[in-house]
């Protein structure tokens, strides 16, 4: 490689404009670059809770090492803290994330996997409307879409009430 | 992307505002510049900035050809989203309320100069998935005798995805390319279904394990931002998820496609070629009598 075609590579999107990318294109009929976003955000929603979901069970351990108190103790202690406000809300985002994942997370299957509900490959025609998008792998999606609003506001019902 | 059929017939605001971002490689600074152009119906962008370009700022530097979508040169980020300058109108992206438009260049290529990038990396990756037919025999490759049979459905397993016309604008919509750069891109991966689906080629196994790595078709995440941007309704996103499906396929010992033989040279000019015993779809239709007592169409009396 030349040294000019060096100099040019230099003047791609740097880290932070790359990372904003998903964010930033707009397009238009793109419900699945949306679910992208969401599944993506959940994901790593999910993992957060996962970690710290494993320290709060294990504290009755770790508490006893760092600080030197009965576990069950600090269990409880730990479970009067949990009973709070804010974390009914982050438990109520929580839900959100995992309703959300796990039905768009079978679409994805299915259609990744299994090649299910990206329809045919055919003869494009103005007005050039991919087929991936009339086929039936955009009404699951909808269709995730409701569940996952559906199940939410009745996961808020149980978690507030 | 859907065309908007209708935009060329309606009226863009009077004077539109373009707002360029530009580039230049020996200061290496970018700023953003605004023309102020006369605008009328059935104006692209592409004309609005040839227009800037004659008549008030010459060293603006763009990439065009045919300008009517077919050559793929003009692809550029208007307004946010990536698509062909000359099949963009006015009327389209500029309103009344809004008479202004930005026109960036490509995301995800590296800029050469103002509205100029570099495809070189593209075109490699596109080179790097074999975009060509295989056979497994040699001299059948190097010295073809002869043509290949292909039904109309199996043509029809190609010639959605042979219509690319490698704009780049699914390559600068798509959110992995943007996170990984090795990621071979939409427009590669299915290139490879392309020649993968096509019952000519021989080398199907050679593709699947291919694109079968972390940079290959695992990486997608199915935004489909490609197929929304594509401005031939090439569908590069289905298309690689069917390529994945078929990677999976494979790896199960699972694919299974047929592969066409050759049926000899080309007829020559008005020689009778007879049909395929198997050419006839319609149950009840004896090919032979067709042949002697051929169908004469009546057309209905005036």
């Amino acid at each position: 490689m030349s040294e000019g075609e060096v100099a040019e590579k230099k003047n791609s999107l740097g880290f932070w404009r790359s990372s904003i990318n998903p964010w930033a294109v707009r397009t238009k009929d793109n419900p699945e670059r949306l679910a992208f976003v969401f599944h993506r955000i959940s994901g790593f929603l999910i993992i957060a809770f996962l970690l710290a979901h494993i320290l709060e069970t294990d504290s009755p351990v770790w508490s006893q090492l760092i600080y030197h108190v009965n576990g069950w103790t600090f269990w409880n202690h730990l479970m009067a803290i949990e009973a709070g406000l804010a974390f009914r809300v982050g438990e109520f985002i929580i839900a959100g994330a995992v309703l959300f994942h796990a039905p768009n997370g079978i679409r994805l299957l299915l259609s990744e996997f299994f090649g299910v509900g990206i329809g045919r490959p055919g003869d494009p025609k103005p007005p050039y409307v991919p087929g991936t998008f009339t086929a039936s792998q955009r009404t699951w999606l909808y269709a995730v879409f409701v569940v996952w609003i559906a199940l939410w506001i009745f996961a808020g019902i149980i978690i507030f009430t | 992307m859907a065309m908007d059929i209708e935009a060329a017939r309606r009226t863009p605001p009077k004077e539109v505002v373009v707002r360029v971002r530009r580039y230049d490689p020996e200061t290496k600074k970018t700023w953003w510049q605004e023309f102020k152009v006369e605008a009328r119906r059935g104006m692209t962008v592409l004309d609005a900035l040839l227009k800037i370009k004659e008549e008030q700022d010459h060293t603006l530097v763009l990439r065009y050809s045919c300008r009517q979508g077919i050559c793929g040169s003009c692809g550029m980020v208007i307004n946010g989203t990536p698509r062909l300058a000359c099949q963009t109108q006015l009327a389209e992206v500029a309103s009344e309320a809004r008479p202004v438009i930005t026109v960036e260049p490509l995301y995800n290529f590296p800029v050469i100069r103002d509205l100029v990038t570099n495809f070189t990396e593209f075109f490699n990756k596109h080179r790097s998935v074999k975009p060509y037919l295989i056979r497994k025999d040699k001299e059948e490759q190097e010295n073809p005798k002869g043509q290949y049979d292909m039904f109309p459905d199996e043509y029809y397993q190609i010639y959605q995805y042979s219509s690319c016309v490698y704009c780049g604008l699914c390559y600068a919509a798509c959110p992995v390319v943007a996170a990984d750069p090795q990621f071979l891109g939409p427009q590669a991966l299915m290139y490879a279904l392309r020649f993968v689906n096509d019952v000519r080629d021989e080398a199907w196994g050679e593709r699947l394990i291919m694109v079968d790595t972390e940079h290959g078709c695992h990486r997608c995440h199915f935004a489909a931002s490609c197929s929304a941007v594509c401005p031939k309704a090439v569908d590069p996103a289905g298309a690689i998820q069917a390529l994945r499906s078929k990677v999976f396929k494979y790896r199960l010992h699972l694919f299974k496609r047929r592969v066409s033989k050759v049926i000899g040279p080309p007829p020559e000019k008005g020689e009778r070629v007879p049909l395929p015993p198997e050419a006839t779809l319609l149950p009840g239709v004896d090919l032979k009598k067709l042949e002697q007592e051929p169908v004469v169409i009546q057309l209905p009396p005036e």
